[in-house]
């Protein structure tokens, strides 16, 4: 029985990759190591998106190097394409380990013609209705509480999907987080919150953003369970999220896990100075020991399971490929044109915006000629 | 140079050095602090890590951590905690990280902020100032490249201005600082480093209230404010060029705004096109041309131009194209001219 309200985050998997509980049965070696290779391939996807940035092929990325088995563990506790996500911008790795095609990810980042979101918004705002994706906004915390009201509308469905929603150790300042949780608990909302508690909003510490000594207990004014996590340890993740999601599913109302996690780089590219500016080497060097992956690697080789080095490599080498060749289609399917400024503003193109698209057709082509 | 010229853009006397517009930021800061020990600066990121775009870069080290701090991610407790500091007595300057994300602060600003000292019969006050980066062009998608000053200038009670040289962005922070209201300045962030301009060595401010006429002319008035300027003032050398003489108006200040010289300016040309990137609909320039046909009417010789936004979200792609550049606003001169 999983215990909310722990002062330690629940852990399955020791630091040295040996197992400090026991393991659940359904993580056969064939599981694990298809988590590693989801958790690789998310970690792969970021080192190739930050090359692009570098290339100046795309102008923003968030990293989630640190935090795969935080969002790789997640995923594969939901119901993929019918459960709704209303996840934030820094869920790529949930997205791919979602079933978002890479292909479409990459061409979000590039606003391509092949972006379903048409090149609207800045790289990394991903949206998929086919996989219940919603659109992300960047305005922090401003997805809770349509979240909780996903779920109120689920509830009055009566379906049996559950509505996700994630967000920072940051956004839970914000009054849209504390007003979208007691709404949802006030509603017994199918709702499942997760916290990606990586311990930094840019350059604000968690201990700066708030003076509770976790995320997770904040849970309890709403009237739900919290639950505390090791989100570096994949097999804690994905058998506590699925613990709460199974209990949010039931109709036992809404629950709050808070996964305990680092990101690694940057916020962003805008602070690729962060060890200069705001945290140390030192601090940097803890967490990179306790990096997920290796952490998993560690316990295929405690259970005489080890992925070899050839093994990681090809697949190193097949993500990289697979990007290479996304991000080329991507390109070649060109850059939409300034009607995409007009369109999808309204169901229908209102007279004024009509007005303003014939002025603006006009100087285009006054400049084309 | 008339007397409006000199008295809208004074020509810095004394010692003077070139600065970009976020240099002249910070340095209006550091100087306050360092003058009035009720100043504190906060917000998100601008201590250890000195603001996103480092408009408080050093503060923290110099000043310490009681004066320059960073909050939790949070604008309703950003603004809602500089209006409990200044009814104490206290003059706080918050940053909110790009004016997108006022929102979250949106009712403490209109509802504390804007409202306290009519409410309380003048008992309470609240001198504070929101600085907040605004305006597109870096590649920002919706969310960071708005231009939201609409909604604060039909809020009475606050006070909103937008400069767009160091000298203004120096001179109209420290006139926000030393003032007695809640001021809205907003800070076209693509011209953080792209505009350069002589700021003088001493001490100064630069009303809150006044126009400054960047260039004389006598066949048309061009009039904006912010990240806009610099192309109206390419737009001003194009026409130039074509023997047209333009006159350049930079508004500097929306509430209040200097309606006589926009009016004195209008009636000497007779041609008005007034610029802006926010979108059109509730656009302030809406009011600025309102002001012109009732106060200028006998003298306009065309329909007052407006160049504008487009009523839309900002795109990222695309996004050089939302903005009104030279050409556009050539072509509103044009038609003024022909008219
Ligand atoms: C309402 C709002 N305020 C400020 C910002 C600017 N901003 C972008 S990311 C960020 C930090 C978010 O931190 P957290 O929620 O912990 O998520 P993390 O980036 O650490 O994953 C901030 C302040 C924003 N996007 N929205």
């Amino acid at each position: 029985m999983i215990d909310p309200h722990t002062p330690d985050p629940i852990q399955y998997v020791g630091e040295d990759g040996t197992p400090v509980l026991a393991l659940p049965e359904r993580f056969t070696p064939a599981l694990l190591r298809e988590l590693h290779r989801d958790m690789l391939r998310a970690r792969e996807f970021d080192r190739k998106l930050i090359t692009l940035l570098r290339q100046g092929r795309t102008t923003f990325y968030a990293q989630s190097s640190g935090m795969e088995a935080t969002q790789v563990g997640l995923a594969r506790s939901l119901r993929a394409g019918h459960d709704w996500v209303w996840p934030y911008y820094r869920d790529h790795t949930l997205a791919l380990s979602m079933g978002v095609p890479m292909y479409e990810l990459i061409s979000q980042c590039l606003g391509t013609n092949s972006d379903p979101c048409r090149g609207r918004q800045m790289p990394h705002h991903f949206a998929s209705a086919a996989l219940k994706f919603v659109s992300i906004s960047s305005s922090i915390a401003s997805q809770v509480p349509p979240a909780a009201g996903s779920a109120m509308a689920q509830k009055y469905l009566g379906t049996d999907e559950i509505t996700v929603c994630t967000f920072g150790d940051g956004a839970t300042s914000e009054g849209d987080w504390h007003a979208g949780m007691n709404m949802a608990g006030a509603n017994q909302a199918p709702c499942l919150f997760v916290c990606e508690n990586n311990q930094w909003a840019i350059s604000t510490g968690v201990r700066q953003q708030t003076a509770s000594a976790t995320i997770h207990i904040k849970a309890q004014a709403y009237g739900m369970p919290g639950y505390y996590v090791d989100g570096n340890d994949i097999v804690a993740v994905m058998e506590v999220c699925a613990h709460a999601a199974e209990r949010v599913r039931r109709g036992d109302g809404p629950a709050l896990v808070e996964c305990l996690t680092y990101r690694v780089g940057s916020h962003s590219n805008a602070d690729a100075d962060a060890e200069k500016q705001y945290r140390t080497r030192e601090e940097v060097g803890v967490w990179l020991a306790r990096d997920p992956i290796l952490r998993l690697e560690k316990l295929l080789e405690h259970l005489g399971e080890p992925v070899s080095p050839e093994e990681r490599a090809a697949l190193i080498a097949q993500t990289h490929r697979e990007v290479d060749q996304d991000v080329l289609r991507a390109e070649a399917t060109g850059q939409p044109d300034w009607r995409i400024i007009f369109e999808d503003v309204y169901a229908d193109l209102p007279s004024h915006l009509r007005d303003q698209a014939a002025a603006l057709r006009a100087e285009q082509e006054g400049a084309r000629a | 140079m008339t007397a409006t010229q000199e008295k809208a853009t004074p020509t810095p006397v004394g010692e003077t050095r070139t600065i970009n517009l976020i240099q002249a930021i910070t340095e209006a800061l550091a100087e306050e602090l360092d003058r009035d020990h009720r100043v504190v600066l906060f917000g998100e990121d601008v201590g250890a890590r000195g603001g996103v775009f480092m408009a408080t870069a050093g503060l923290q080290a110099r000043f310490g951590r009681e004066r320059v701090f960073d909050t939790p991610l949070s604008e309703a407790s950003i603004v809602g905690a500089a209006v409990g500091m200044a009814a104490r007595g206290l003059r706080p300057v918050a940053e909110i990280q790009f004016a997108d994300y006022m929102g979250p602060g949106f009712d403490q600003i209109i509802s504390q902020a804007a409202k306290l000292r009519y409410r309380s019969g003048g008992q309470f006050t609240c001198p504070l100032v929101i600085r907040t980066p605004s305006g597109g062009g870096v590649k920002g998608g919706h969310h960071h490249s708005q231009s939201p000053e609409a909604y604060y200038t039909h809020t009475p009670g606050l006070k909103v201005v937008m400069p767009s040289t160091p000298y203004d962005a120096k001179g109209l922070l420290k006139a926000a600082i030393r003032g007695e209201d809640p001021v809205i300045y907003f800070e076209p962030k693509r011209l953080y480093r792209a505009s350069k301009g002589e700021v003088p060595t001493h001490d100064y401010t630069v009303r809150i209230g006044e126009a400054a006429v960047r260039r004389e002319g006598t066949d048309l008035s061009l009039i904006g404010y912010g990240g806009v300027m610099p192309d109206v003032e390419r737009a001003a050398e194009a026409l130039g060029a074509e023997g047209v003489s333009a006159e350049v108006i930079d508004l500097r200040s929306l509430v209040p705004w200097d309606q006589d010289a926009v009016v004195r300016s209008v009636q000497k040309t007779g041609r008005a096109v007034l610029v802006s990137e926010a979108p059109r609909i509730g656009n302030f320039m809406g009011e600025v041309a309102y002001v012109i046909q009732e106060r200028a009417f006998d003298s306009l010789l065309a329909p007052v131009g407006q160049v504008a936004g487009f009523d839309t979200p900002y795109p990222y792609v695309q996004d050089r194209v939302y903005l009104p550049g030279p050409n556009r606003i050539l072509a509103a001169c044009v038609r003024a001219l022909n008219h």
